[in-house]
C-alpha cells in the first residue's frame, strides 16, 4: 500500500508568487500581475436573492475533475438556493475545444466556462473580462494583451512517470533515472522483464500531448522559449534539428517501448492498465493520481519527472491562459454576473478550494492560503513546482500571446505523429509536412 | 360557362398558394437559404465563430484538390460506399432469406437481427469499441484464453484492421434494416412461380437467379440507394469508435468536414467541402437511379 502521509501543504504567498513570477518572463504575452499583499475579501454579491440561473461548462475528460468541480456546483446550489447552474458539460472523446466550439455553433456557449484556448474565444468576442473585484483572490493572473480573461482553476502541473513499484523491483531496477538515457535503459529492463514498459492513451488526442510535449519541452522550448513565434514568424522550422531531434525520440520510445494497443486505449483506461500490472508505467499529471489510488488502493507506485540527457529536469509548469471565464453575452446581464462571481469566490474559498484540490491533486493558485493532504507522489509533484533551479515550460499549445499557435494545429500535429509511428515514416519529411501546415493555418487565420 | 370555369380554376388556385405558403416558407428559411448561404461559405475563410467572414474565392476547393488528408478521406468514402452497400445488402438479403424459410420462432428471429437497428450508431459505436479493445475487449481475451496472446489485434488503433471494424460493425447494426424490405419483397413473390419451377426441376440457385432475384428488383433499388447514402454519410460510428484515426487513417468526407469546420475553426473549408460531398453524392445517386432503374425494367 503506498504510504499516505498527512502532508500539511502551507503555500507560502510570497514563495510561490516569487516562483510564478520567475516562469513567466519567456513568453511575449505582457508582464504578469502578481499580488502579495492579504487579499481583499469579496462578498458575495447576491444581495438580493433574485432567483438565477447560469449555465456552465468545463472540461470533464478527467473524472475526478468532473466529481470536484461537481461537488462543488452542489455546495454552492446549496448555500445559495436561489441560484440555479446548468452544468452542460459532457464528457466525450472529442477534444475540448471540439466541444465547446460545437457548444458555440448551436447557441450554447456556456455563461460560465473553463477556457483552454481563451485566445480563440476572446478574439472571436465570446468571453468578457475576469471582474476586477475577483483579481484579489489570485497570486498570478496570466494576461491577453494587457486584459484579464480566466481565473486560474489550478497551476499548470508538472508531468512525470508513474511506475508501478512492483514492476521496477521484478525488473531489477533500484535506483530512479538520471537522465533520459538512464531511462531508456530502464525502458529496456521492463521489456526484458516481460512487461509492457509504457501505458499510453492515444485514443484521446490530448493524451498524446503529454508525451510529444515532454520531448518538445526539453528538446526545444528549454533552448528557445520563443520558438513558436519564430515559427509563426518562419524563422525557425519544424525541421530544425532540435525539433527533429525531438520526435526522432518519440518515435523511437514509441516504435519500441509503449504498450501494444495504445492507439485504441482511451485516458480513462491507463489506470486500470497500469495497476493490474499490463504495463509498468504512465507518463501522466498529478489528476491521475487519485483515479491510480481508486483503481487499486493496494497499488504501489511512484512519481518522478524524466530528465533530459543532460541530466537536467525541465517540466510542464508556467502558468497557462486557462480558468474560469464569463461569456461576453453572460456578461451583459448583471444578475448572471453577480451569480457567477458568487459561484468563483465560493469555488477559491479555502474551505472549498482544499477539497477540490485534494480531490483532483492539483496546485493551487489563490493568495489565499490553502491547506489539504497529500501523499508521497502528490508531494514530489509539489516539489518540483516549488524547486525553482528546475526549469519550467509549457505545451506547445499552451503558450500564449506571441507564442500562440494556431488553435487548430494541436490535434492536427498530435494526429501526424501517431501516424508518423504507425508508417514508420521519415521524421524529416513529416516535419516537412508540419511546416507546410502551420503555415497554411497562419495563413488561414490571418484571412 | 367557360368564364364560370375560368373563375373557379382561378379562386381554387389562390386557394391552394395559401395551403402551400407555410411550408414553402418553412422550406426556404430551413433548407434553400442555409443551402445557398453554404455555397457562399465555401468561398470565404470564416472560422465559424468570428464575426469577420472573408472572401477568397476559389482557394478552399484549390486547397481540397491538393490535400493528401481530404484525398484519403476520399478514399475512405468510396471504399465504405461500394463494401459497405455490398456486404449490407449480401448479409441483408441472405438473412431475409432464412428468416422467411425458417419454420420455428420466425418471429423470434426477425426480432434478433432487427434489434441492432434500434440502436444509435453511438451505442452500437460504445459496444463495439468494448468489443474489440485491445486490453480488455472479448475477442482479445478469447485469443488469450486460447494461448495466442501473440496474435492479439489492436483492430482500432491498426490502420490495417479499423477501417474493417467499422465496417462490419456497420453491416451488423444495418443488415436488419434492409432485411425487413427484403423480406417484404420475399413475401410479395407468387408461390405458385417457384412451386412451377421446382415441377421443371430448377434447382434452388436457379428458382434465385432467375425468379427471387428478378422479383426482388424494386426492393434491391430502394436497399442498395439507401445503403448508399448512408454510407457516404456515415459519421456516429467513426465518431466513437476512432475519432477518425489512428493518425487519419479512417476519416471519411463527412467525418472531416466535422473535424475541420469545428475542431480547427474552418467552416468555410469545412462548408466547401460538403459542397464537395452533395455533389459526389448527386453524380453517384443520379447514376445509380439510371442503372438500377433500367435494371428493374429489363427484369
Amino acid at each position: 500500500m503506498a504510504k499516505k502521509s498527512v502532508f500539511v501543504l502551507l503555500i507560502l504567498v510570497l514563495a510561490f508568487t516569487a516562483l510564478l513570477s520567475a516562469c513567466g518572463n519567456n513568453n511575449n504575452a505582457p508582464a504578469a500581475e502578481t499580488k502579495t499583499e492579504t487579499p481583499t475579501k469579496v462578498e458575495p454579491v447576491v444581495e438580493e436573492k433574485q432567483d438565477v440561473e447560469f449555465s456552465m461548462g468545463y472540461a470533464t475528460g478527467d473524472p475526478a475533475t468532473k466529481q470536484a468541480i461537481e461537488e462543488t456546483i452542489n455546495a454552492f446550489t446549496a448555500a445559495n438556493p436561489h441560484v440555479t447552474i446548468k452544468n452542460i458539460s459532457e464528457t466525450s472523446s472529442a477534444s475540448y475545444l471540439d466541444w465547446l466550439k460545437t457548444k458555440d455553433a448551436v447557441g450554447e456557449f456556456p455563461d460560465l466556462v473553463e477556457l483552454r484556448d481563451t485566445k480563440v474565444f476572446v478574439d472571436a468576442g465570446k468571453v468578457a473580462e475576469l471582474p476586477a473585484d475577483l483579481h484579489s483572490l489570485f497570486t498570478f493572473l496570466p494576461k491577453l494583451d494587457g486584459k484579464v480573461y480566466n481565473a486560474p482553476i489550478s497551476g499548470n502541473p508538472p508531468q512525470g512517470i508513474m511506475y508501478s513499484k512492483k514492476a521496477y523491483a521484478d525488473a531489477g531496477i533500484t535506483e530512479l533515472p538520471k537522465t533520459y538515457d538512464e531511462f531508456l535503459a530502464i525502458q529496456q529492463k521492463l521489456l526484458d522483464s516481460g512487461i509492457s514498459p509504457l501505458v499510453v492513451g492515444g485514443k484521446d488526442i490530448w493524451h498524446m500531448g503529454f508525451w510529444i510535449n515532454y520531448f518538445l519541452i526539453n528538446e526545444v522550448y528549454s533552448q528557445d522559449p520563443d520558438w513558436n513565434s519564430k515559427r509563426t514568424a518562419q524563422t525557425a522550422s519544424f525541421t530544425d534539428p532540435a525539433m527533429v531531434q525531438a520526435i526522432t525520440d518519440y518515435k523511437e520510445l514509441f516504435s519500441k517501448y509503449v504498450d501494444k494497443g495504445w492507439l485504441s486505449t482511451a485516458d480513462n483506461q491507463t489506470a486500470s492498465i497500469l495497476v493490474t500490472g499490463k504495463a509498468a508505467q504512465l507518463f501522466s499529471g498529478p489528476w491521475m493520481i487519485g483515479q491510480i489510488q481508486e483503481a487499486d488502493p493496494n497499488f504501489e507506485f511512484g512519481f518522478y519527472a524524466i530528465p533530459n540527457r543532460a541530466g537536467k529536469t525541465i517540466v510542464n509548469g508556467m502558468p497557462g491562459l486557462s480558468g474560469w471565464a464569463l461569456s461576453a453575452e453572460a456578461a451583459r446581464d448583471a444578475d448572471k454576473v453577480d451569480a457567477m462571481k458568487a459561484f468563483i469566490t465560493f469555488f477559491f474559498e479555502p474551505a472549498q478550494y482544499s477539497k477540490y484540490l485534494a480531490t483532483v491533486n492539483a496546485i493551487p493558485t489563490t493568495a489565499a492560503q490553502v491547506t489539504y493532504e497529500t501523499g508521497e507522489q502528490m508531494q514530489e509533484v509539489l516539489r518540483l513546482v516549488q524547486d525553482t533551479t528546475i526549469e519550467k515550460r509549457m505545451a506547445i499549445n499552451n503558450w500564449y500571446g506571441d507564442n500562440a499557435i494556431p488553435p487548430q494545429f494541436r490535434n492536427w500535429f498530435y494526429k501526424l505523429l501517431q501516424e508518423l509511428v504507425l508508417r514508420d515514416g521519415d521524421v524529416t519529411d513529416y516535419m516537412k509536412q508540419s511546416d507546410v501546415e502551420y503555415d497554411n493555418n497562419v495563413k488561414a487565420n490571418q484571412q | 360557362m367557360m368564364a364560370t370555369q375560368t373563375i373557379k380554376k382561378k379562386w381554387w388556385t389562390n386557394y391552394a398558394i395559401w395551403f402551400i405558403l407555410p411550408s414553402l416558407v418553412f422550406y426556404t428559411a430551413f433548407v434553400i437559404a442555409p443551402t445557398l448561404s453554404s455555397v457562399y461559405l465555401s468561398l470565404t475563410s470564416w472560422d465559424g465563430i468570428s464575426p469577420d467572414i472573408r472572401f477568397i474565392g476559389l482557394d478552399n476547393f484549390r486547397e481540397i484538390m491538393n490535400s493528401k488528408r481530404v484525398h484519403n478521406a476520399f478514399y475512405n468514402t468510396m471504399i465504405f460506399a461500394t463494401v459497405l452497400v455490398l456486404l449490407e445488402n449480401v448479409v441483408a438479403l441472405g438473412l431475409a432469406m432464412l428468416v422467411d424459410q425458417v419454420r420455428w420462432f420466425r418471429n423470434l428471429f426477425r426480432s434478433i437481427f432487427y434489434f441492432p437497428v434500434l440502436m444509435s450508431g453511438i451505442v452500437m459505436g460504445f459496444i463495439w469499441v468494448i468489443i474489440l479493445n485491445y486490453n480488455f475487449g472479448v475477442i482479445n481475451q478469447l485469443l488469450d484464453m486460447m494461448g495466442l496472446s501473440s496474435k492479439k489485434v489492436d483492430w482500432l488503433g491498426d490502420p490495417d484492421t479499423a477501417l474493417i471494424s467499422i465496417i462490419l460493425a456497420t453491416v451488423w447494426k444495418s443488415s436488419g434494416f434492409f432485411m425487413i424490405i427484403y423480406l417484404a419483397g420475399l413475401q410479395g413473390i407468387p408461390k405458385e412461380m417457384v412451386e412451377a419451377a421446382e415441377i421443371d426441376g430448377a434447382s434452388r440457385w436457379q428458382q434465385f437467379r432467375h425468379i427471387t432475384f428478378p422479383l426482388l428488383a424494386g426492393a434491391f433499388t430502394v436497399c442498395v440507394m439507401l445503403s448508399m447514402i448512408s454510407s457516404l454519410k456515415i459519421f456516429d460510428q467513426i465518431a466513437v469508435m476512432t475519432d477518425g484515426g489512428p493518425g487519419f487513417e479512417t476519416e471519411t468526407l463527412t467525418y472531416i468536414i466535422y473535424k475541420v469546420a469545428f475542431g480547427e475553426l474552418r467552416q468555410g473549408f469545412g462548408t466547401a467541402l460538403g459542397i464537395v460531398l452533395f455533389l459526389i453524392t448527386l453524380v453517384i445517386s443520379f447514376i445509380q437511379i439510371k442503372l438500377l432503374r433500367r435494371r428493374e425494367v429489363e427484369m
